[in-house]
Protein backbone atom coordinates (compact mmCIF):
# COMPACT_ATOMS: atom_id res chain seq x y z
CA UNK A 1 0.00 0.00 0.00
CA UNK A 2 1.03 3.68 -1.12
CA UNK A 3 2.32 5.59 2.42
CA UNK A 4 3.16 8.71 0.81
CA UNK A 5 2.58 10.05 -2.86
CA UNK A 6 3.89 12.87 -4.77
CA UNK A 7 3.28 14.31 -8.39
CA UNK A 8 5.23 17.02 -10.09
CA UNK A 9 6.69 18.74 -6.88
CA UNK A 10 8.33 22.00 -7.51
CA UNK A 11 9.91 23.59 -4.66
CA UNK A 12 12.67 26.15 -3.54
CA UNK A 13 13.78 28.69 -0.78
CA UNK A 14 14.41 31.62 -3.33
CA UNK A 15 13.78 31.81 -7.02
CA UNK A 16 15.22 28.35 -8.09
CA UNK A 17 13.80 25.51 -7.28
CA UNK A 18 15.96 22.57 -5.45
CA UNK A 19 13.39 20.43 -6.22
CA UNK A 20 11.81 20.08 -9.58
CA UNK A 21 9.21 17.83 -11.33
CA UNK A 22 9.55 15.44 -8.74
CA UNK A 23 7.06 12.27 -8.66
CA UNK A 24 7.59 9.83 -5.96
CA UNK A 25 5.84 6.70 -4.01
CA UNK A 26 6.97 5.16 -0.73
CA UNK A 27 5.40 1.98 0.16
CA UNK A 28 4.04 1.43 3.60
CA UNK A 29 5.24 -0.80 5.79
CA UNK A 30 9.34 -0.37 4.91
CA UNK A 31 12.43 0.76 6.49
CA UNK A 32 13.31 3.43 3.73
CA UNK A 33 16.72 5.43 3.62
CA UNK A 34 17.12 8.57 2.01
CA UNK A 35 20.77 9.40 1.37
CA UNK A 36 22.32 12.09 -1.08
CA UNK A 37 25.22 14.94 -0.92
CA UNK A 38 24.63 18.29 1.62
CA UNK A 39 22.15 20.26 -0.13
CA UNK A 40 20.50 17.46 -2.02
CA UNK A 41 17.51 18.38 -0.85
CA UNK A 42 16.98 15.70 1.51
CA UNK A 43 15.58 17.72 4.63
CA UNK A 44 13.39 19.10 2.20
CA UNK A 45 12.13 16.41 0.88
CA UNK A 46 10.86 15.06 4.03
CA UNK A 47 9.47 18.52 5.22
CA UNK A 48 7.62 18.38 1.99
CA UNK A 49 6.04 14.58 2.91
CA UNK A 50 5.18 16.31 6.15
CA UNK A 51 3.32 19.05 5.48
CA UNK A 52 5.64 21.62 7.32
CA UNK A 53 6.48 23.20 3.38
CA UNK A 54 4.21 23.67 1.05
CA UNK A 55 5.34 22.69 -2.90
CA UNK A 56 5.53 25.75 -5.52
CA UNK A 57 3.42 23.15 -7.90
CA UNK A 58 2.25 19.58 -7.68
CA UNK A 59 0.24 17.58 -4.90
CA UNK A 60 1.66 15.80 -2.07
CA UNK A 61 -0.37 13.64 -0.30
CA UNK A 62 -0.16 10.94 3.25
CA UNK A 63 -2.42 8.20 2.86
CA UNK A 64 -4.99 8.31 5.64
CA UNK A 65 -6.42 5.00 4.94
CA UNK A 66 -3.52 3.61 7.12
CA UNK A 67 -4.98 4.98 10.15
CA UNK A 68 -8.20 3.74 11.42
CA UNK A 69 -9.45 7.45 12.48
CA UNK A 70 -8.05 8.64 8.60
CA UNK A 71 -5.34 10.22 10.67
CA UNK A 72 -1.52 9.45 10.61
CA UNK A 73 0.14 9.46 13.86
CA UNK A 74 3.70 10.11 12.88
CA UNK A 75 6.47 10.51 15.36
CA UNK A 76 9.37 12.87 13.49
CA UNK A 77 12.93 13.56 14.60
CA UNK A 78 14.24 16.69 13.05
CA UNK A 79 17.81 16.88 12.50
CA UNK A 80 20.00 17.69 15.68
CA UNK A 81 16.87 18.54 17.05
CA UNK A 82 19.01 17.88 20.94
CA UNK A 83 21.95 19.99 19.65
CA UNK A 84 19.12 23.08 19.46
CA UNK A 85 17.80 23.55 22.33
CA UNK A 86 20.23 22.42 24.82
CA UNK A 87 19.64 24.83 27.75
CA UNK A 88 16.19 23.22 28.21
CA UNK A 89 15.37 22.60 31.82
CA UNK A 90 13.73 19.51 31.24
CA UNK A 91 14.48 15.48 32.67
CA UNK A 92 15.49 13.01 30.23
CA UNK A 93 11.81 10.73 31.77
CA UNK A 94 10.04 14.22 31.56
CA UNK A 95 10.96 14.43 27.58
CA UNK A 96 10.27 10.75 26.88
CA UNK A 97 6.85 11.23 28.73
CA UNK A 98 5.90 13.94 26.56
CA UNK A 99 5.60 11.85 23.66
CA UNK A 100 2.42 10.75 25.13
CA UNK A 101 0.51 13.73 25.08
CA UNK A 102 -0.96 13.60 21.83
CA UNK A 103 -2.88 10.35 23.07
CA UNK A 104 -3.52 11.75 26.27
CA UNK A 105 -5.22 14.99 25.41
CA UNK A 106 -5.24 18.15 28.20
CA UNK A 107 -6.12 16.04 31.07
CA UNK A 108 -6.42 12.14 30.82
CA UNK A 109 -3.68 10.61 33.67
CA UNK A 110 -0.94 8.54 32.57
CA UNK A 111 -1.74 4.52 32.55
CA UNK A 112 0.49 2.09 34.52
CA UNK A 113 0.81 0.92 30.42
CA UNK A 114 2.00 4.20 29.24
CA UNK A 115 4.92 4.34 32.39
CA UNK A 116 5.71 1.32 30.99
CA UNK A 117 5.79 1.91 27.85
CA UNK A 118 7.94 5.22 28.13
CA UNK A 119 9.84 2.63 30.15
CA UNK A 120 10.57 0.20 27.34
CA UNK A 121 11.60 2.80 24.99
CA UNK A 122 14.15 4.18 27.15
CA UNK A 123 15.26 1.17 27.45
CA UNK A 124 15.53 0.30 23.89
CA UNK A 125 17.77 3.20 23.30
CA UNK A 126 19.88 2.41 26.09
CA UNK A 127 19.20 5.70 28.30
CA UNK A 128 16.76 3.90 31.11
CA UNK A 129 19.51 4.73 33.80
CA UNK A 130 19.86 8.27 32.91
CA UNK A 131 16.21 9.18 33.38
CA UNK A 132 16.34 11.76 36.13
CA UNK A 133 19.31 13.52 34.50
CA UNK A 134 18.76 16.94 33.19
CA UNK A 135 19.14 16.98 29.07
CA UNK A 136 21.04 19.69 29.12
CA UNK A 137 23.85 17.59 30.49
CA UNK A 138 23.83 14.86 28.22
CA UNK A 139 26.03 14.60 24.92
CA UNK A 140 25.12 14.80 21.90
CA UNK A 141 24.63 10.74 20.84
CA UNK A 142 22.73 10.62 24.20
CA UNK A 143 20.35 13.65 23.19
CA UNK A 144 19.67 12.36 19.92
CA UNK A 145 19.04 8.68 21.88
CA UNK A 146 15.83 10.13 24.05
CA UNK A 147 14.52 12.37 21.16
CA UNK A 148 14.11 8.86 19.19
CA UNK A 149 12.72 7.40 22.68
CA UNK A 150 10.19 10.51 22.84
CA UNK A 151 9.19 9.35 19.13
CA UNK A 152 8.52 5.70 19.89
CA UNK A 153 6.33 6.38 22.51
CA UNK A 154 4.33 8.26 20.34
CA UNK A 155 3.66 4.39 18.73
CA UNK A 156 3.76 5.90 15.23
CA UNK A 157 2.72 4.25 12.54
CA UNK A 158 5.18 5.95 10.51
CA UNK A 159 8.67 7.47 12.12
CA UNK A 160 10.40 9.91 10.15
CA UNK A 161 13.76 10.77 11.37
CA UNK A 162 15.94 13.33 9.85
CA UNK A 163 20.09 12.18 10.08
CA UNK A 164 19.01 10.69 13.27
CA UNK A 165 22.45 8.67 14.27
CA UNK A 166 24.59 12.22 14.69
CA UNK A 167 26.86 11.92 17.67
CA UNK A 168 26.04 8.29 18.34
CA UNK A 169 28.98 5.61 18.74
CA UNK A 170 29.00 2.57 16.13
CA UNK A 171 27.74 0.28 18.99
CA UNK A 172 25.03 2.15 19.17
CA UNK A 173 24.28 3.15 15.41
CA UNK A 174 23.94 -0.43 15.11
CA UNK A 175 21.52 -1.20 17.70
CA UNK A 176 19.07 1.59 16.51
CA UNK A 177 19.14 -0.29 13.02
CA UNK A 178 18.44 -3.29 14.61
CA UNK A 179 16.08 -1.89 16.71
CA UNK A 180 14.37 0.39 13.51
CA UNK A 181 14.20 -2.97 11.89
CA UNK A 182 12.39 -5.06 14.80
CA UNK A 183 9.92 -2.05 14.50
CA UNK A 184 8.96 -2.25 11.21
CA UNK A 185 9.18 -6.53 11.16
CA UNK A 186 7.41 -6.46 13.95
CA UNK A 187 4.92 -3.90 14.38
CA UNK A 188 5.08 -3.42 10.14
CA UNK A 189 5.46 0.09 10.58
CA UNK A 190 6.98 2.27 8.45
CA UNK A 191 10.67 4.02 8.96
CA UNK A 192 11.80 6.92 6.76
CA UNK A 193 15.38 7.65 7.81
CA UNK A 194 17.75 10.67 6.24
CA UNK A 195 21.28 9.22 6.48
CA UNK A 196 24.83 9.59 5.53
CA UNK A 197 25.73 6.30 6.43
CA UNK A 198 24.39 3.82 3.81
CA UNK A 199 27.18 1.73 4.28
CA UNK A 200 26.38 1.06 7.76
CA UNK A 201 22.51 1.15 7.29
CA UNK A 202 21.94 -0.63 3.88
CA UNK A 203 21.85 -4.02 4.86
CA UNK A 204 18.92 -2.97 7.23
CA UNK A 205 16.95 -1.09 4.93
CA UNK A 206 14.30 -1.81 2.42
CA UNK A 207 14.58 0.77 0.17
CA UNK A 208 17.10 3.66 -0.55
CA UNK A 209 15.74 7.08 -2.27
CA UNK A 210 19.52 8.39 -3.34
CA UNK A 211 19.13 11.99 -4.40
CA UNK A 212 22.33 13.16 -6.74
CA UNK A 213 23.57 15.72 -8.85
CA UNK A 214 24.96 15.53 -12.24
CA UNK A 215 26.81 17.90 -13.73
CA UNK A 216 24.41 18.12 -16.81
CA UNK A 217 20.79 16.81 -15.90
CA UNK A 218 20.86 18.79 -12.75
CA UNK A 219 19.08 16.63 -9.86
CA UNK A 220 18.39 12.72 -10.02
CA UNK A 221 16.69 11.01 -7.83
CA UNK A 222 17.76 7.09 -8.04
CA UNK A 223 15.59 4.73 -5.96
CA UNK A 224 16.05 1.69 -5.56
CA UNK A 225 13.74 -1.64 -4.45
CA UNK A 226 10.09 -0.68 -4.24
CA UNK A 227 9.62 2.88 -3.93
CA UNK A 228 9.28 4.93 -7.42
CA UNK A 229 10.47 8.31 -8.26
CA UNK A 230 11.01 10.18 -11.50
CA UNK A 231 11.78 13.59 -12.48
CA UNK A 232 10.31 15.77 -14.85
CA UNK A 233 6.82 16.05 -16.07
CA UNK A 234 3.86 12.95 -14.87
CA UNK A 235 2.11 10.99 -18.00
CA UNK B 1 2.20 47.40 57.66
CA UNK B 2 -0.48 45.54 56.66
CA UNK B 3 -2.91 47.50 58.53
CA UNK B 4 -2.96 49.88 55.72
CA UNK B 5 -5.56 49.46 52.79
CA UNK B 6 -2.99 50.77 50.02
CA UNK B 7 -0.47 48.09 51.24
CA UNK B 8 -2.58 45.25 51.29
CA UNK B 9 -4.05 46.21 47.61
CA UNK B 10 -0.07 46.25 46.92
CA UNK B 11 0.84 42.81 48.23
CA UNK B 12 -2.42 41.40 46.32
CA UNK B 13 -1.02 43.31 43.18
CA UNK B 14 2.57 41.86 43.95
CA UNK B 15 1.46 38.77 45.00
CA UNK B 16 -0.60 38.03 41.26
CA UNK B 17 2.26 39.17 39.10
CA UNK B 18 4.56 37.48 40.72
CA UNK B 19 2.99 34.48 40.22
CA UNK B 20 2.11 35.01 36.61
CA UNK B 21 4.82 37.26 35.59
CA UNK B 22 7.74 34.21 36.09
CA UNK B 23 5.30 31.79 34.70
CA UNK B 24 5.46 33.24 31.51
CA UNK B 25 8.67 34.26 32.18
CA UNK B 26 9.73 30.56 31.89
CA UNK B 27 8.43 29.87 28.83
CA UNK B 28 9.01 33.24 27.27
CA UNK B 29 12.98 32.38 27.91
CA UNK B 30 12.45 29.24 26.39
CA UNK B 31 11.10 30.06 23.19
CA UNK B 32 13.91 32.78 22.90
CA UNK B 33 11.54 35.93 23.11
CA UNK B 34 12.85 37.26 26.48
CA UNK B 35 12.94 40.79 24.96
CA UNK B 36 9.38 40.45 24.12
CA UNK B 37 8.30 41.88 27.52
CA UNK B 38 10.11 44.57 27.42
CA UNK B 39 9.54 45.32 24.16
CA UNK B 40 5.30 44.92 24.99
CA UNK B 41 6.14 47.55 28.06
CA UNK B 42 7.55 50.35 25.69
CA UNK B 43 4.45 49.19 23.01
CA UNK B 44 1.99 49.29 26.16
CA UNK B 45 3.14 53.04 27.30
CA UNK B 46 2.50 53.98 23.97
CA UNK B 47 -0.54 52.71 23.93
CA UNK B 48 -1.12 55.17 27.52
CA UNK B 49 -0.08 57.44 25.49
CA UNK B 50 -2.21 57.14 22.58
CA UNK B 51 -5.15 57.11 25.86
CA UNK B 52 -4.11 60.54 27.25
CA UNK B 53 -4.49 61.86 23.70
CA UNK B 54 -7.56 60.66 22.68
CA UNK B 55 -9.38 60.95 25.87
CA UNK B 56 -9.44 57.24 26.55
CA UNK B 57 -9.01 55.37 29.85
CA UNK B 58 -4.79 55.40 29.59
CA UNK B 59 -4.84 52.10 31.58
CA UNK B 60 -7.07 50.24 29.23
CA UNK B 61 -5.66 51.52 25.77
CA UNK B 62 -2.28 50.29 27.35
CA UNK B 63 -3.64 46.97 27.67
CA UNK B 64 -5.25 46.86 23.95
CA UNK B 65 -2.15 48.30 22.37
CA UNK B 66 0.11 45.33 24.85
CA UNK B 67 -2.57 43.02 23.29
CA UNK B 68 -2.11 44.03 19.59
CA UNK B 69 1.75 44.61 19.92
CA UNK B 70 1.90 41.14 21.16
CA UNK B 71 -0.14 39.93 17.81
CA UNK B 72 1.93 41.60 15.42
CA UNK B 73 5.43 40.46 16.47
CA UNK B 74 4.07 36.66 16.56
CA UNK B 75 2.99 37.26 12.96
CA UNK B 76 6.66 39.09 11.96
CA UNK B 77 8.50 35.62 13.53
CA UNK B 78 6.73 33.81 11.41
CA UNK B 79 8.00 35.75 8.60
CA UNK B 80 11.39 36.42 10.04
CA UNK B 81 12.46 32.35 11.26
CA UNK B 82 15.79 33.00 11.03
CA UNK B 83 16.21 36.06 12.72
CA UNK B 84 13.39 35.51 15.15
CA UNK B 85 14.98 38.85 17.40
CA UNK B 86 14.39 40.93 14.69
CA UNK B 87 10.77 41.92 14.40
CA UNK B 88 10.81 42.33 18.69
CA UNK B 89 13.46 44.82 17.84
CA UNK B 90 11.57 46.51 15.36
CA UNK B 91 8.24 46.64 17.73
CA UNK B 92 10.57 47.95 20.66
CA UNK B 93 11.76 50.94 18.42
CA UNK B 94 8.30 51.55 17.18
CA UNK B 95 6.42 51.69 20.26
CA UNK B 96 9.14 53.64 21.89
CA UNK B 97 8.92 56.45 19.34
CA UNK B 98 5.15 56.51 19.22
CA UNK B 99 5.07 56.67 22.90
CA UNK B 100 7.74 59.67 22.90
CA UNK B 101 5.76 61.76 20.66
CA UNK B 102 2.53 60.93 21.62
CA UNK B 103 3.71 61.94 24.72
CA UNK B 104 4.78 65.52 23.55
CA UNK B 105 0.99 66.40 22.01
CA UNK B 106 0.04 66.38 25.85
CA UNK B 107 2.41 68.64 27.93
CA UNK B 108 0.59 67.63 30.98
CA UNK B 109 1.50 64.03 30.86
CA UNK B 110 4.65 63.45 32.06
CA UNK B 111 3.44 63.49 35.86
CA UNK B 112 1.21 60.31 35.09
CA UNK B 113 4.23 58.79 32.82
CA UNK B 114 6.50 58.69 35.91
CA UNK B 115 4.18 56.06 37.43
CA UNK B 116 3.93 54.03 34.47
CA UNK B 117 7.68 54.53 34.24
CA UNK B 118 8.74 53.53 37.31
CA UNK B 119 5.90 51.81 38.81
CA UNK B 120 3.22 52.79 41.55
CA UNK B 121 2.22 49.42 43.60
CA UNK B 122 1.36 51.07 46.31
CA UNK B 123 -1.28 53.39 44.59
CA UNK B 124 -2.85 50.56 42.56
CA UNK B 125 -6.50 51.39 42.50
CA UNK B 126 -9.03 48.89 42.52
CA UNK B 127 -9.80 48.82 39.00
CA UNK B 128 -6.45 48.68 38.59
CA UNK B 129 -5.90 45.08 40.61
CA UNK B 130 -9.14 43.84 39.40
CA UNK B 131 -7.76 43.75 35.99
CA UNK B 132 -4.51 42.05 37.40
CA UNK B 133 -6.91 39.79 38.59
CA UNK B 134 -8.69 38.57 36.15
CA UNK B 135 -4.91 38.79 33.90
CA UNK B 136 -3.61 36.07 36.60
CA UNK B 137 -6.76 34.02 36.62
CA UNK B 138 -6.62 33.73 32.84
CA UNK B 139 -3.43 33.22 32.61
CA UNK B 140 -3.18 30.70 35.54
CA UNK B 141 -6.05 28.35 33.45
CA UNK B 142 -4.53 29.10 30.69
CA UNK B 143 -1.04 27.25 31.36
CA UNK B 144 -2.37 24.38 33.80
CA UNK B 145 -4.90 23.91 31.20
CA UNK B 146 -2.79 24.18 28.55
CA UNK B 147 0.35 22.62 30.32
CA UNK B 148 0.91 19.60 27.52
CA UNK B 149 0.97 20.93 24.23
CA UNK B 150 2.84 24.30 25.75
CA UNK B 151 5.78 21.76 27.07
CA UNK B 152 5.76 20.15 23.34
CA UNK B 153 5.61 23.61 21.38
CA UNK B 154 8.24 24.82 23.68
CA UNK B 155 10.58 22.45 23.05
CA UNK B 156 10.18 22.49 19.74
CA UNK B 157 7.57 23.51 17.00
CA UNK B 158 8.03 21.24 14.12
CA UNK B 159 7.65 18.07 16.25
CA UNK B 160 4.83 19.89 18.32
CA UNK B 161 3.44 20.17 15.00
CA UNK B 162 3.70 17.10 13.31
CA UNK B 163 2.29 15.00 16.68
CA UNK B 164 -1.03 17.29 16.38
CA UNK B 165 -0.28 20.21 18.39
CA UNK B 166 -2.00 23.59 16.69
CA UNK B 167 0.99 24.92 16.75
CA UNK B 168 -0.18 28.87 15.50
CA UNK B 169 -3.07 28.90 17.56
CA UNK B 170 -1.00 28.46 20.72
CA UNK B 171 1.27 30.37 19.24
CA UNK B 172 -0.87 33.47 19.14
CA UNK B 173 -2.79 33.18 22.17
CA UNK B 174 0.83 32.92 23.76
CA UNK B 175 1.13 35.99 22.25
CA UNK B 176 -2.06 37.72 23.33
CA UNK B 177 -1.24 36.61 27.09
CA UNK B 178 2.35 38.20 27.27
CA UNK B 179 0.61 41.02 26.41
CA UNK B 180 -2.24 41.20 28.78
CA UNK B 181 0.19 40.15 31.58
CA UNK B 182 3.00 42.85 30.64
CA UNK B 183 0.16 45.32 30.61
CA UNK B 184 -1.65 44.39 34.06
CA UNK B 185 2.08 44.50 35.40
CA UNK B 186 3.30 47.76 34.56
CA UNK B 187 1.17 49.43 37.38
CA UNK B 188 2.63 47.50 39.50
CA UNK B 189 6.62 47.49 38.51
CA UNK B 190 6.42 50.37 36.04
CA UNK B 191 7.90 49.58 32.57
CA UNK B 192 11.13 49.86 33.40
CA UNK B 193 11.27 47.01 35.50
CA UNK B 194 8.15 44.68 34.01
CA UNK B 195 11.02 42.72 31.98
CA UNK B 196 12.68 42.25 35.42
CA UNK B 197 9.52 40.40 37.08
CA UNK B 198 9.56 38.61 34.49
CA UNK B 199 12.87 37.73 33.34
CA UNK B 200 14.36 37.31 36.34
CA UNK B 201 12.43 34.60 37.96
CA UNK B 202 12.91 32.68 35.42
CA UNK B 203 16.74 33.08 34.60
CA UNK B 204 17.18 31.70 38.18
CA UNK B 205 14.54 28.89 37.78
CA UNK B 206 16.22 27.87 34.58
CA UNK B 207 19.68 27.90 35.74
CA UNK B 208 18.86 25.63 38.75
CA UNK B 209 15.60 23.69 37.96
CA UNK B 210 16.77 19.48 37.53
CA UNK B 211 13.22 19.35 35.36
CA UNK B 212 10.48 21.49 33.70
CA UNK B 213 7.99 21.55 36.79
CA UNK B 214 10.84 22.53 39.09
CA UNK B 215 11.65 24.78 36.87
CA UNK B 216 8.00 26.61 37.31
CA UNK B 217 7.63 25.90 40.83
CA UNK B 218 11.09 27.42 41.69
CA UNK B 219 10.47 30.82 39.43
CA UNK B 220 6.72 31.27 40.50
CA UNK B 221 8.62 30.85 44.43
CA UNK B 222 11.46 33.17 43.62
CA UNK B 223 9.03 35.79 42.19
CA UNK B 224 6.88 35.41 44.94
CA UNK B 225 9.34 35.81 47.83
CA UNK B 226 10.54 38.65 45.56
CA UNK B 227 7.89 41.00 45.60
CA UNK B 228 7.20 40.26 49.26
CA UNK B 229 10.07 41.14 50.63
CA UNK B 230 10.57 43.82 48.12
CA UNK B 231 7.29 45.62 49.16
CA UNK B 232 8.35 44.85 52.65
CA UNK B 233 11.39 46.75 52.04
CA UNK B 234 10.97 49.54 50.44
CA UNK B 235 7.78 49.99 53.46
CA UNK B 236 10.67 50.26 55.85
CA UNK B 237 13.87 51.93 54.49
CA UNK B 238 11.46 54.11 52.10
CA UNK B 239 12.86 53.40 48.70
CA UNK B 240 10.53 52.76 45.53
CA UNK B 241 8.82 49.46 45.79
CA UNK B 242 9.38 48.41 41.83
CA UNK B 243 13.21 49.37 41.93
CA UNK B 244 13.50 47.31 45.22
CA UNK B 245 11.96 44.26 44.25
CA UNK B 246 13.91 44.41 40.95
CA UNK B 247 16.92 44.66 42.48
CA UNK B 248 16.03 41.82 44.91
CA UNK B 249 14.93 39.60 42.37
CA UNK B 250 18.31 40.49 41.03
CA UNK B 251 20.26 39.54 44.26
CA UNK B 252 18.54 35.99 44.25
CA UNK B 253 19.87 35.65 40.77
CA UNK B 254 23.12 36.47 41.82
CA UNK B 255 23.03 34.35 45.12
CA UNK B 256 21.75 31.41 43.03
CA UNK B 257 25.02 31.29 40.74
CA UNK B 258 27.28 31.90 43.60
CA UNK B 259 25.68 29.33 45.58
CA UNK B 260 25.97 26.72 42.37
CA UNK B 261 29.23 27.46 41.82
CA UNK B 262 29.87 26.77 45.45
CA UNK B 263 28.37 23.24 45.43
CA UNK B 264 30.00 22.29 42.67
CA UNK B 265 33.74 23.03 43.29
CA UNK B 266 32.61 21.49 46.84
CA UNK B 267 31.63 18.09 44.91
CA UNK B 268 34.38 18.58 42.60
CA UNK B 269 37.18 19.48 45.93
CA UNK B 270 35.35 16.51 47.22
CA UNK B 271 35.58 14.06 44.30
CA UNK B 272 39.60 14.55 43.18
CA UNK B 273 40.43 15.17 47.12
CA UNK B 274 40.25 11.98 48.15
CA UNK B 275 43.32 9.73 46.31
CA UNK B 276 45.71 12.75 47.47
CA UNK B 277 44.57 11.62 50.80
CA UNK B 278 45.01 8.17 50.40
CA UNK B 279 47.78 7.54 48.00
CA UNK B 280 50.85 9.23 47.18
CA UNK B 281 51.19 12.83 45.89
CA UNK B 282 52.08 14.04 42.49
CA UNK B 283 55.64 14.54 42.91
CA UNK B 284 55.94 11.49 44.84
CA UNK B 285 54.77 9.63 42.33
Amino acid sequence: MILSSMRNVVFGYDEEPVIDRLSLDIEAGQFIGITGPNGAAKTTLLKLMLGLLRPWDGTVELNGELAADGKLNIGYVPQQIASFNTGFPSSVIELVRSGCYGRLGLFRRFTREQDELVERCLRQVEMWDYRNRRIGELSGGQKQRICIARALTQQPQVLVLDEPTTGMDAASRTGFYKLMRHYVNAHGRTVIMVTHGLEEAGAYLDSVISLERKEKEGWTCLVTNSCSAHFGPED
Amino acid sequence: MLGYEFMQRAFWAGGLIGIIGPLLGVYLMLRRQVLMADTLSHVSLAGVALGSVLQLNPALSGFAVAVAGGLVIEQLRRSYRTYSELPVAIIMTTGLALAVVLMSLKQNLSKSFSSYLFGSIVAVSDTQLRLIAVVAAVGLAYFIVLRRPLYSLTFDEETASISGVRTGLLSFSFAVLTGMTVAAAMPVVGVLLVSALIVLPASLALRIASGFTAAILIAVSAGLLGVFSGLTASYYINTPPGGTIALILLLFLLAAIAAQRLIRLKRRHSKYRNPLHSGKSVQEI
